[in-house]
């Protein structure tokens, strides 16, 4: 957590570029919208055109924070009961299988092969591995070495690779709203300023 | 090349080259991947190949294991492949921006890619010719004062036979006035009926306006290599021109690029707001058919028309509803392209394309989209408020055989005013 502490104020210390251009719209509404409105799937392409890359990308997501959350319920001893500890597991174990799905794809597409560095086989390795292992923990099995083991190399991996944009995504869409904001694209204030439908 | 890094990594820049996950999913936003299936030409590569170079010199764990962060030096290699990604791959329409699943700002990392490349002497050098026949001349077409005085003289007479009145001008270097126009070099040079069809909006409008024979390119082509010091001196030029003539409003051509290097980075370049009033001509047709000063013949025009969307104007401009506000009044039979607006494709002239000859045919082929696209409306004419991309779009006409007619949306409306007699 340090490690993405120090990262976020890297980037907040480093600075915003000045902008001395006349605004031609407002940064709040944008920021809204691209929080909103602009990650619409209908509406990017991103989603649309990749239906089942992006519906496992938002399944593996939720995994992501699921697992997160369950860390500390284990982490503090907290039952969770055996009806909900199953559903639980169930749906990590789904998660972990859009994971390594996901993963699967970056081996054999050729494109995202060509793409591809090693951080990104690891990072989504170590997400599948660690939401497969919270699964497992909660279904009774006994591999609380290699649960910590994973959430170990995972907590120091975190703040070195990849797995950074569960912080930098929110900058990221900050900047793109502070872009179109001003410059009066976003919010779109008729259907030709979205333009894809 | 480090150093303009360096001066340029701010949260911005930070953000964008570090939150990238090259999921690839940008792929078919980019009209280069669209048209080729070339795996370089993924938007995510783009950004990973700066980012590569910013964690070699920036980040020491990810310089220490190059082969999990992929960390790179700058090198021959590097530099081969940044020229061929950065100048010759991407037109720098944004579109892939806000299809990007994070939302990343790719063209930004592009366009530093471009910075870093222009200190270091490595513009393409067909491109750096035309921003040096900017320098050295005023105009990036070398054209010579007399032969533009001799041009507009010709139009102004065309002008006056046409509209049957002498006072129907194209003013020269006249001050105190409300409007300078500027104009793309293009204009005087292959296309001077633009420039008398913009001159009779002036005239039917009232308008009290002139040109400079200083300083009248709206174009600024350092802003495609991104070389600071180059764009700055060019917009600091038309900018002291508003001065000089003492002019109210500095009215920007249709030129894409132009209007968005003067109306949205100048006042970056140039380190502080413009203290006049800046509007693309797009802008102030719309303004004066809202205050009724001019008047059209309403959808007169019977012929199914279409509409092109210059990235810089519309993407990065938000000029987008102005246009087809204007069209709406005019045509009958308006049909939009898909996608269209701030999602509309690039037509594959802009980021300077159009000026280095070592992509042509690369930037013909890009183009085959908006070929596709143009030919699926049914249309017959297609405006374009932008002269770059009237040149590139007049090529696809031919290469694809489309057999439309390309105007900018000053001749549509020139063809449609009603003079008061």
């Amino acid at each position: 957590m340090a490690g993405l502490a120090y990262q976020l104020l890297r980037i907040v210390r480093s600075g915003l570029p000045a902008d001395h251009s006349q605004a031609a719209g407002k940064q709040r509404p944008a920021i809204r919208y691209a929080m909103t409105g602009a990650m619409n799937p209908v509406k990017k392409e991103s989603a649309f055109r990749h239906w089942p890359t992006y519906i496992a990308g938002v399944v593996y997501h939720l995994g992501t924070f699921l697992a997160i959350g369950l860390y500390f319920i284990i982490l503090a001893g907290i039952e969770t009961g055996r009806v909900a500890a199953f559903v639980l597991a169930g749906a990590l174990l789904l998660s972990s299988l859009a994971g390594f799905g996901i993963l699967l794809k970056r081996m054999i597409k050729p494109a995202l092969r060509h793409l591809s560095i090693a951080d990104d086989y690891i990072s989504n390795l170590l997400v599948s591995l660690f939401q497969l292992c919270t699964g497992l923990m909660l279904a009774g099995a006994g591999i609380e070495f290699i649960y910590y083991m994973i959430v170990s190399i995972l907590c120091v991996y975190l703040p070195l690779g990849k797995l950074r944009h569960c912080i930098l995504f929110f900058a990221a869409r900050y900047h793109l709203a502070r872009f179109y904001g001003h410059r009066g694209v976003w919010p779109p204030r008729s259907a030709a300023m979205t333009g894809n439908d | 090349m480090l150093q303009v890094l360096a001066s340029k990594l701010d949260s911005h820049l930070l953000t964008s080259l570090n939150a990238c996950v090259r999921c690839g999913l940008c792929a078919e936003s980019c009209v280069y991947y669209q048209a080729s299936g070339d795996e370089r030409m993924i938007p995510a590569r783009k950004v990973e190949l700066l980012g590569s170079i910013y964690k070699y010199y920036y980040r020491p764990q990810a310089r220490l294991l190059p082969v999990i962060s992929g960390a790179r030096a700058i090198n021959g290699r590097t530099v081969t492949e940044m020229i061929d990604l950065f100048f010759g791959a991407c037109t720098g329409c944004g579109r892939c921006e806000p299809h990007c699943s994070i939302g990343v700002a790719i063209a930004h990392v592009n366009a530093v890619g471009r910075a870093m490349l222009s200190e270091a002497g490595l513009t393409p050098a067909s491109l750096q010719s035309t921003v040096n026949a900017a320098l050295e001349t005023g105009n990036n077409m070398a054209i010579p004062t007399d032969e533009f005085v001799d041009t507009i003289r010709w139009m102004e007479e065309e002008m006056q036979d046409e509209i049957s009145d002498t006072r129907a001008r194209i003013p020269l270097d006249e001050t105190d006035v409300n409007v300078l126009y500027t104009l793309n070099p293009r204009e005087p040079k292959f296309f001077p009926l633009s420039i008398s069809a913009m001159a009779k909006v002036f005239y039917a409008a009232g308008e009290s306006w002139t040109l400079s024979t200083r300083m009248y390119d709206v174009t600024n082509y350092a802003f495609f290599s991104n070389h600071a010091a180059e764009s700055r001196l060019i917009a600091e030029r038309l900018r002291d021109e508003v001065f000089h003539l003492r002019a109210k409003t500095l009215v920007l051509a249709e030129c894409g690029h132009g209007s968005r290097a003067f109306r949205w980075e100048a006042p970056n370049y140039l380190g502080h707001a413009l203290p006049f009033e800046t509007l693309t001509s797009v802008e102030l047709i719309h303004r004066y058919i809202t205050q009724k000063r001019i008047r059209l013949d309403g959808k007169r025009l019977k012929e199914r028309i279409t509409l092109h969307d210059p990235c810089n104007l519309v993407r990065s401009g938000g000029i987008i509803q102005e246009q087809r506000d204007i069209i709406h009044r005019i045509a009958e039979d308006f049909e939009e392209m898909t996608p269209h607006g701030a999602d509309n494709l690039c037509c594959g002239g802009g980021g300077g394309q159009l000026a280095m000859s070592e992509y042509n045919e690369r930037r013909l082929k890009i183009g085959e989209l908006k070929a596709d696209q143009i030919r699926k409306t049914g249309a017959s004419i297609v405006i374009t408020p932008c002269h770059n991309c009237v040149d590139q779009l007049s090529q696809l006409n031919f290469t694809y055989k489309l057999g439309v007619r390309i105007m900018t949306l000053a001749e549509l409306v020139a063809d449609a005013l009603i003079f008061d007699q």
